[in-house]
């Protein structure tokens, strides 16, 4: 392949011609955030990785339908985001999101007094529940833009959303979140 | 971008993801085996068992819906059931009419076998497409104006969706309560279903996966099997309307 990666739609295009070498790359680069979109729509990582797995197969055997110079990453996501709702439906629970258990300081190059760091971190539980209470497709919108980094566009083709419908729907949970911050402040 | 947003994005800088496994060997060895294809005629007669214990799946799901199923009625790609209770209506959401992503313009670039258009209404006010492992839903949206009502069920005047796959294998599930009359036709050489009289109920399904979250009421509805496309047509239309739609499509 040389020496500079492949873009993606060049590794498409050599998977669409049964490189599956091509697509073993596709795959490698963009599990992570395949598996993190099913896992914010499972709640549960082993339903979360057959989903991925799932639709990774399923996408490849769909490539002959993908729309040349189209991006891959939200076809992608929308695949595996309705393969994880499929099993979402059949599995009825939900993990809630956890913040991770040696949690850095906040950004910036400043490390905090113990008593500032122990605030942010109560803050960042508190942030972190209100989102676990939120409405589902609230939920939704506010962990694909900001936790998983997807701009309006690829949200709206993961979630199978309007793109209006996700500026909306992202408007109204950040306010419902600052309701409930400011009501727990 | 606010403080909130900011926070949230530092949040999610923080969260306790559990490790994204590897999963590229073994989609790499199941990609290598043959794709599952059985002969057409076998797979549609499966498909269509599947879709019927599917169905009798589905209802189970749905509280209200655990009721015996009283009749079928099946094409193709779409099963007719007259339960004795509709399902619960979930709540309406933007989302619930399961289009796809709009396509700019009014006609589409989307690569499909047979885009139909139907002449008797020109081009559509909006165009949206799914495109997917399935298969590729197609639907053209027609704004209410004269002639055409404003259909309570879908907020449009009419619509006409195409559903185009191997076989029609995605498939639309309906389950009819007894206010809704169904009639088969045919459409010039294709057989139709129609339906009229009452709001029935629309899922989405396929070999056992249901792969829409939200069902839906719907009004009239007229099903055509054109070889391997399902269209269907929607909308507060009567019987002959929905006729003459169907006989334009090219």
């Amino acid at each position: 392949m040389g020496d500079r990666p492949l873009a993606d739609d060049e590794l498409v295009a050599r998977a669409q011609h049964g490189d599956t070498d091509a697509y073993g790359t596709l795959v490698k680069e963009h599990q992570t955030i395949a598996f993190r979109t099913a896992y914010l729509v499972t709640g549960s990582a082993a339903d979360a990785e057959d989903a991925v797995q799932d639709a990774f197969v399923k996408a490849y055997r769909a490539l002959g339908r993908f729309r040349a110079g189209a991006p891959f990453r939200p076809w992608l996501l929308a695949i595996v985001a309705n393969e994880a709702r499929n099993r979402r439906r059949s599995a009825g629970r939900r993990e809630r999101l956890a913040l991770r258990a040696a949690e850095d300081p906040l950004s910036g190059g400043a490390v905090p007094s113990p008593e500032a760091a122990l605030l942010e971190s109560e803050q960042r539980h508190e942030l972190l529940a209100a989102v676990n209470d939120l409405r589902e497709d609230d939920r939704l919108a506010l962990s694909c833009r900001y936790f998983l980094g997807l701009s309006e566009e690829e949200t709206a083709a993961t979630l199978g959303w309007r793109r209006g419908t996700v500026k909306s729907r992202t408007s109204r949970a950040l306010e419902r979140l600052r309701e409930r911050m400011e009501v727990e402040a | 971008m606010t403080e909130l947003e900011r926070a949230l994005v530092s949040l999610g800088g923080e969260l306790a993801f559990p490790e994204a496994p590897d999963v590229s060997a073994a989609v790499l060895r199941r990609v290598a085996e043959p794709a599952p294809r059985p002969g057409r005629n076998r797979r549609a007669l499966v498909l269509a068992f599947a879709v019927l214990a599917v169905a009798v799946g589905a209802a189970m799901a749905v509280p209200q819906a655990r009721t015996a199923i009283l009749e079928f009625f099946r094409l193709r790609g779409a099963t007719v059931e007259r339960v004795e209770t509709l399902p619960r209506v979930p709540p309406a959401s933007e989302n619930a009419l399961g289009l796809g992503r709009p396509l700019p313009g009014a006609r589409t670039d989307v690569k499909i076998p047979e885009v139909l258009i139907p002449t008797e209404l020109g081009g559509p006010d909006a165009t949206y497409a799914s495109e997917e492992p399935y298969g590729l839903q197609l639907t053209l949206v027609y704004e209410p104006g004269e002639g055409v009502p404003e259909s309570p069920y879908t907020g449009v005047g009419i619509l006409v969706s195409e559903f185009v796959g191997e076989g029609a294998t995605r498939y639309v599930e309906k389950l009819a309560d007894l206010a809704t009359r169904v009639e088969r036709l045919q459409v010039g050489p294709y057989p139709a279903l129609w339906l009229e009289g009452g709001p029935h109920f629309v899922i989405f399904e396929q070999e056992g996966r249901v792969f829409q979250d939200e069902g839906r009421l719907a009004g009239n509805t007229l099903l055509v099997e054109r070889n391997d496309v399902l269209v269907r047509i929607e909308g507060e239309i009567d019987r002959e309307r929905a006729i003459e739609i169907a006989e334009s499509l090219e």
